[in-house]
């Protein structure tokens, strides 16, 4: 196989799950939320992109209304649970992943069953070049990345963010100081979701084909480890997690063609997936990159405080 | 005609088949540092977690500046200017002092999600002016040089400082302290309530205090309640109460009242 | 559409039976340990497999089966409490901490045994049925209803009568007093979690020689075990009980509804999870106010 296109498709996936493990930073790392269902919204995403996309919709709206089906699923889900402790909320979140594949297993007519969806892609590229196709679908990934990843710097580092930090850290303070807990939680909830589902249409359009047996929880938890790798609170951290992990998991893939192991490597590998989760845990449990502390206009007064400080003591 | 500020009628509340709060009826009429002192047990918590909205009472209702406020969430009751510093300090440990004072602010544009998207000149602007204010607090607790340090790296009198800052961060009309000067030392005990007297001086703000330092309490609060088992059983100027003979057997007359 | 209620309600009986084994442990755990543990499926499955090796190759039978596989998988539970969950609530984790490890722990289990023993589906040996009147009855199931009523009859006589039992009420309702009273909480819990892992072998090898043996046996019947959690009030076993049969005879009645309509009877997952939104909705607590505690 051509290796640079081996190298550009890992480039694409590494994009598209950059933006799957940036929803999950924004939900878990400054939020708090622990969704563990994150593989239903990008259920719902490519889904919705394949169907609508089948019947001739233009991508961006596609990708738009992915994001807005996917926005309110999440919004329906955190519903029973948002005066509740996170547990609960994680337990609907996955049980959520669960029904809605087997809906879509289910459900020839729309979603064609376990037969599978095949789906056009973005900009239509028949007759190109596999090199070029490749290409193409980096700049509308990356095109993607960049604004999901200015969309979630700028809350973290917002009033907004601020908030929801406070939240993650104290409930009962933050209700206490007015911050409607189960509002913030259902409106972060949404927004993760939307993201996720960008990159479910991203990726239904790049592999052009979706059936249900692609959605199965191991993708929920290979996104957990991106993000508790890179660092919980860091949005460069999620970055750095999807890399890391994807460029694993092709290696991985690479090694079993050429090593002769005595376990098969894919069980090996989830295997080493769940001990690299609790080393995380027990060692490093904020992963690789620090939390991002906030910067705004605040850090003015501190400076010159300081300096007042100062020129009072001098 | 002074404005009522808190009212509470009648409110019980009962855990296990025991009355922690037996009918209260409290009413705090306009400005001032008021008191509320009492033996352990006697359901100062309680009631304080009554009115905040943590526990739901049995009977009875609380009204904060004659809206009722029964059964409200916390976060509305914030909203209506009750504002509470906790006895044990709830730091939110990650973020730094100053961002732990900024959450306490109220109405600011940037705590929506749209707002803090889209409409950053409008809310770094607030940012800058709510920092100020924040500093000025922060100063006044002597708290100001470690804006910037995590708030889970402060001492434990420090974390009882900021709580008391972040509740006057919030810009309440009624700031209820259980316990300021519960774990520190005597002298910061007393800097405390020289700095809440100076605050009442000079902004009109007013505090509803619980406190087991009766001696700092009644040299600076206007007026006290007393509880016992639930109940009020005295109320007046600090003054008058310490001459009360009753006020006494609340703490140390009968033999079932353990310790105060 | 002629409806064979006996079936259904017998069918309810079993179903339900199943789900308890499989769901005591988890709500047990859960109550104690204070979060969800999602690796309980993959003691079901892990309870398939040993079960299934033990009555089939090395034919030694289904009762030789349920005792082995209880004893070995209830020391994995309990290796897993002492070994990952206990440490890291020791250094402070926090709940989603110990749900984010509880999911690392049933990837390792569920791909170990997917190394060790294949993704292809096993089955045992089909069992005889006979019927009486309208009820079709496979001996299997007779097996199963049997397991079901002794085991909860004697973790109910355990929790009543035995000093162990009284432990896990006591350090469940109260953990801070039990210890102070002399508990010895962490044998406690450790015991309960030896417990609840056994019991949701037993629960596989039914799963397993019902349907078939591979390394999802567990993570398929996930909701419903989780339904049965939620429903009867999480750390309540009587609860438990209760709700294991609700929700058995709501899939049953479910399935019958779903033929009725025209509907795919793969969408009997669904009646679990409507079960728990529901649950979540209107009384969290689930059914625990109609128990007392544990």
């Amino acid at each position: 196989m051509d290796p640079l296109i081996y190298v550009l498709d890992l480039v694409v996936f590494i994009g598209i799950y950059s933006i799957f493990s940036l929803s999950l930073n924004v939900e878990f790392g400054f939020a708090g939320i622990a969704n563990f269902g994150k593989v239903a919204f990008f259920l719902v995403g490519a889904y919705t992109y394949a169907v609508l996309s089948n019947l001739g919709v233009s991508f961006y709206v596609c990708l738009i209304a992915s994001a807005c089906a996917a926005a309110l699923v999440g919004f329906l889900v955190s519903l029973p649970t948002l005066k509740l402790r996170e547990d609960y909320l994680a337990i609907v979140v996955l049980t959520t992943g669960e029904i809605l594949r087997q809906i879509v297993k289910v459900e020839r007519g729309i979603a064609g069953g376990v037969w599978g969806l095949a789906v056009s892609p973005a900009i239509n590229t028949v007759g190109l070049p596999p090199r070029i196709v490749s290409l193409v679908n980096i700049a509308l990934v990356y095109g993607c990345l960049v604004i999901c990843f200015a969309v979630a710097q700028r809350l973290a580092n917002s009033p907004y963010g601020r908030v929801i930090r406070a939240l993650r850290e104290d409930e009962v303070a933050a209700e206490a100081l007015g911050k409607n807990r189960a509002k913030y939680r259902a409106q972060v909830l949404a927004l993760g979701s939307a993201m996720t589902a960008i990159a479910g249409g991203l990726y239904a359009q790049y592999i052009q084909f979706i059936d249900p047996y692609m959605f199965m929880p191991i993708i929920t938890f290979t996104v957990w480890i991106m993000v508790l790798v890179g660092g919980p609170g860091n949005n460069w951290g999620a970055l750095l997690g999807a890399g890391l992990i994807e460029v694993f998991d092709r290696g991985a893939n690479i090694i079993k063609d050429y090593v002769k192991l005595p376990i098969d490597p894919s069980n090996l590998q989830y295997i080493i997936y769940g001990v690299l989760i609790l080393l995380v845990l027990f060692f490093r449990p904020q992963g690789l990159l620090k939390e991002t502390p906030l910067k705004t206009r605040a850090l003015e007064s501190v400076e010159r405080g300081r300096d007042t400080a100062q020129d009072n003591a001098s | 005609m002074e404005e009522t500020l808190l009212k509470i009628t009648r409110v019980r509340k009962h855990f296990g088949g025991v009355f922690a709060v037996d009918g209260v009826d409290l009413h705090i009429k306009g400005g001032g540092i008021w008191g509320l002192v009492g033996p352990n047990g006697s359901g100062k918590s309680t009631l304080f977690s009554i009115v905040l909205g943590h526990h739901h009472a049995d009977d009875g209702t609380v009204h904060f500046q004659n809206d009722c406020i029964d059964g409200l969430p916390p976060h509305e009751i914030y909203a209506k200017g009750l504002v509470n510093a906790f006895q044990v300090p709830r730091p939110f440990q990650r973020l730094t002092v100053l961002d732990n004072m900024l959450v306490a602010a109220r109405g600011h544009g940037g705590d929506r999600m749209l707002t803090s998207l889209f409409l950053t000149r409008g809310w770094q602007k607030q940012e800058a002016e709510l920092a100020d204010e924040a500093m000025d607090i922060l100063r006044l607790v002597e708290l100001d040089r470690l804006a910037r340090s995590p708030a889970g790296e402060l001492s434990g009198g420090q974390r009882k400082l900021l709580e008391i800052a972040r509740g006057l961060m919030a810009s309440p009309k009624l700031l209820m302290l259980d316990e300021p000067a519960a774990g520190v030392n005597p002298i910061l005990g007393r800097k405390i309530f020289e700095k809440i007297e100076k605050l009442w001086q000079q902004t009109g703000l007013s505090f509803l205090i619980i406190e087991h330092r009766l001696d700092l309490l009644f040299d600076f609060a206007q007026w006290v309640f007393v509880m016992d088992k639930g109940k009020i059983v005295i109320e007046g100027k600090p003054q008058d109460i310490e001459k009360d003979p009753a006020f006494y057997r609340v703490y140390i007359g009968d033999a079932d009242v353990a310790d105060s | 559409m002629a409806v064979n209620w006996a079936q259904v309600l017998f069918n309810s009986a079993v179903t339900g039976s199943l789900y308890l084994l499989g769901a005591v442990g988890l709500t047990l755990t859960y109550g104690l340990s204070q979060f969800p543990n999602f690796a309980h499926a993959e003691y079901i499955t892990l309870g398939a497999f040993i079960g299934y090796f033990i009555a089939g190759p090395l034919g030694l039978g289904l009762p030789a089966a349920l005792v082995i596989a209880f004893l070995c998988t209830g020391i994995v539970g309990a290796i897993c409490y002492r070994g990952i969950f206990q440490p890291l609530a020791k250094r402070g984790a926090s709940i989603i901490h110990l749900m984010v490890a509880s999911i690392a722990v049933s990837f390792i289990l569920r791909y170990s045994i997917g190394a060790i023993w294949g993704w292809n589906p096993l089955y045992f040996k089909s069992w005889p049925s006979f019927q009486i009147g309208s009820l079709r009855i496979v001996g299997l199931w007779l097996w199963l209803l049997a397991a079901a009523v002794v085991l909860a009859l004697a973790l109910h006589f355990a929790l009543v009568n035995t000093r162990i039992g009284k432990a896990i009420r006591a350090t469940s309702s109260n953990p801070g007093l039990a210890l102070a009273s002399g508990i010895h909480t962490e044998s406690v819990v450790t015991m309960t979690w030896f417990v609840g892992a056994g019991l949701a072998a037993v629960a596989g090898i039914f799963r397993g020689a019902d349907t078939q043996v591979w390394p999802t046996t567990g993570w398929d019947i996930i909701l419903p075990i989780f339904a049965v959690a939620v429903l009867g009030g999480i750390g309540n076993f009587y609860g438990s009980i209760a709700a294991a049969f609700i929700i058995g005879l709501a899939e049953n009645l479910g399935v019958v509804a779903l033929l009725a309509l025209g509907l795919s009877t793969e969408y009997r997952l669904a009646i679990a999870f409507i079960i728990i939104i529901v649950t979540l909705i209107f009384r969290p607590r689930g059914l625990a106010m109609l128990f007392r505690r544990a």
